[in-house]
């Protein structure tokens, strides 16, 4: 299959006077056609802004892309002008955010507010417009979906809103659907009918996924593959069998490790002791290295490249440097 | 919808009661009276006894007040203490009109102006543009109307003369709309002034509000333009707020018009209230504090049906 998406090297820092905020540092993603990839990480990791810098909604005046490449479809979309980038948008890339309840306009119909994504990019006729939205609908499982043209999204749950959201997403046919953190707010039995409609959806129009979470259980029933972020870098990436059978990266393994599981015996649940770094306390060598049960005298001193493994693997650990063995 | 503005105007009936009774007790507790306004100074005891007996002033205040209460349902104000047989009614519904074109020019000039700027000093937040422009309506807040509105007849039509310096048209000229909207524009501005600067501020931060929202990403996200974002997916939702204020100005914008009216030579009721206080004319006092009540209590009704019009998640 042929890359849709392959980012390299994007960096986005949050400027200000007093200091200079590395938020994306140099992250490399790759996501083919069809394919869902996740991208995992803690809280504070940068995440939601590689995302945002993908789409290039970066959070202005502060934050700014300040190098690196998004290559989309066969062009840099950093090197398109606003008004080209404008028709990528909600078009080719569409997203879905992480709160239902906030993301939707609340003074607009849901219907206006499916319909005029269609009308923007497809140039369609109210009527057109109209039918299209009903069918949209119906694939996110309303029954009841011309009357709910109508409503307005105070009267929806999280999870219709959330499927609201998908349908909106879905209106032009993009080839890229960035879900930030799309099931987070929602409970458990929503996420998966979530999750449900996202696959089914995305399978159904060869559109390919990058899933932001931070829950590994989401990750291991969508995704093919996953990249793993610590403090605005990648530390680890895999497909998602080998990832789950064998973490590489200390921080990898303390994620899995923290994941309650229900079958075995009932034992203390791991944590990661410490939290991510903040961007002006950042760690001289390894990232990770105050937080890592495995550090040893180079980690403290200089990071590590992400350094390539078996199978396309990589992992950003000297624990894995040619010579070294394998934990 | 009906029950709802129905309900609204029920519960204004308690509300203009209120009124009524403070600003009937008010009157009686100023100085002079009827009696002292419309009979000479010389005349006898038994005279004004007479005369008291005749109009009811004798009666305990609680049952003037019913009397005065019931004959102003009818519509009767009375009659004007000084201009001897005139109706109230007659005076107040001659100015009005005036007043209420004041109103409504300034009104117009309010909005035009200061929600504009208010969404570009949002969206240029800290910058050199949003920084003038809270600078400007904090001196238009700090700025008494009736200094800027001599200010503007000294510049503008004294020293330029390109504005009338008061009245509501040329005198002696067949009737023409430019005639009277030149005369309208120096008092129409003028009022506007103060709630300007406020209604500036509060759009600015309504939109600062707005611009914020998970909504306003979710329409970049769509693609649009920043334009459409801001004034599709935004205004909307950063008028409702700005309705309320709206509602909360029209009594400034009486008390405004007040001194304007007095300054413009404009002859609405302001300007007749001032006149009417000043020569005690008591009925007419309290006739246009009553009617000035019912606009203000209809102004705050249109208003929160406008609220329940532009925000679909009220229910009424």
């Amino acid at each position: 299959m042929s890359v849709l998406l392959d980012v390299k090297n994007l960096q986005t820092h949050f400027i200000s006077k007093k200091q200079t905020v590395k938020a994306v540092d140099g992250i490399d993603i790759s996501i083919k056609k069809g394919e869902t990839v996740a991208l995992v990480g803690e809280s504070g990791s940068g995440k939601s802004m590689t995302s945002l810098s993908i789409m290039q909604l970066v959070p202005s005046p502060g934050g700014e892309i300040v190098g690196g490449e998004v290559n989309f479809n066969g062009r840099d979309l950093l090197k398109l002008k606003e008004k080209e980038m404008r028709k990528v948008r909600g078009n080719e890339i569409s997203m879905i955010f992480q709160e239902p309840m906030t993301s939707l306009n609340p003074v607009l119909t849901i219907g206006e507010q499916i319909t005029e994504v269609l009308r923007y990019h497809k140039k369609m006729s109210k009527e057109q417009a109209r039918r299209r939205a009903v069918e949209l609908l119906k694939l996110v499982g309303f029954s009841r979906a011309e009357e709910m043209l109508k409503d307005y999204p105070h009267r929806l749950s999280g999870g219709m809103r959330q499927r609201v959201m998908i349908a909106m997403a879905m209106s032009c046919d993009p080839k890229l659907l960035i879900a930030d953190e799309p099931t987070t707010a929602l409970d458990v039995t929503i996420q998966a009918q979530i999750l449900e409609f996202m696959k089914n959806l995305t399978h159904q129009f060869e559109t390919a996924i990058l899933l932001i979470t931070h829950d590994l259980g989401v990750v291991s029933e969508v995704a093919d593959h996953v990249v793993v972020m610590y403090a605005g870098q990648v530390v680890e990436t895999s497909d998602v069998e080998r990832l789950f059978d064998e973490p590489k990266h200390p921080y990898t393994q303390g994620l899995l490790n923290s994941i309650p599981a229900i079958e075995g015996e009932i034992e203390r649940l791991q944590s990661i002791k410490g939290n991510v770094p903040l961007p002006d306390e950042m760690p001289a060598g390894c990232r990770f290295a105050p937080r890592c049960p495995k550090v040893f005298d180079k980690c403290l001193t200089s990071n590590p490249e992400l350094i390539p493994q078996e199978q396309g693997r990589k992992v950003r650990c000297y624990l894995y440097e040619e010579g070294e063995d394998a934990v | 919808m009906l029950s709802y503005i129905l309900r609204r105007i029920i519960m204004a009936v308690p509300i203009l009661i209120g009124i009524s009774i403070l600003t009937f007790s008010v009157m009686h507790l100023a100085p002079g009276s009827p009696t002292s306004m419309l009979l000479a100074p010389d005349i006898g005891p038994e005279v004004r006894i007479a005369f008291e007996e005749r109009y009811g002033l004798n009666d305990p205040i609680p049952v003037q007040y019913v009397k005065w209460m019931g004959a102003m349902i009818q519509g009767d104000m009375g009659y004007s203490l000084v201009r001897v047989g005139m109706p109230v009614s007659e005076m107040i519904m001659n100015r009005l009109p005036n007043t209420l074109i004041l109103m409504g020019a300034s009104t117009i000039i309010a909005i035009v102006i200061s929600i504009p700027l208010g969404i570009i000093s949002a969206r240029r937040q800290y910058t050199v543009t949003d920084y003038s422009v809270t600078f400007g309506s904090f001196v238009g807040i700090a700025t008494p109307n009736f200094w800027i509105g001599l200010l503007l007849i000294m510049w503008l039509s004294v020293n330029l003369g390109w504005f009338p310096s008061g009245g509501t048209h040329t005198l002696n000229e067949p009737f023409s709309i430019l005639d009277r909207l030149h005369h309208l524009f120096l008092p129409a501005l003028v009022l506007a002034t103060a709630d300007m600067a406020g209604l500036t501020r509060y759009s600015r931060s309504s939109m600062l509000e707005v611009i914020r929202q998970d909504y306003m990403r979710t329409a970049r996200a769509k693609g649009f333009t920043e334009n459409t974002v801001i004034y599709k997916h935004g205004l909307r939702n950063g008028l409702i707020p700005i309705i309320t204020i709206f509602g909360l100005m029209l009594p400034s914008f009486f008390a405004g018009s007040v001194v304007v009216e007095r300054i413009f030579a404009w002859p609405g009721i302001g300007d007749l209230l001032i006149t009417s206080v000043f020569q005690r004319d008591y009925p007419v006092i309290m006739g246009i504090t009553m009617i000035s009540a019912v606009l203000v209590v209809l102004g705050n009704l249109l208003a929160d049906i406008a609220y329940a019009i532009f925000d679909p998640r009220i229910e009424y």
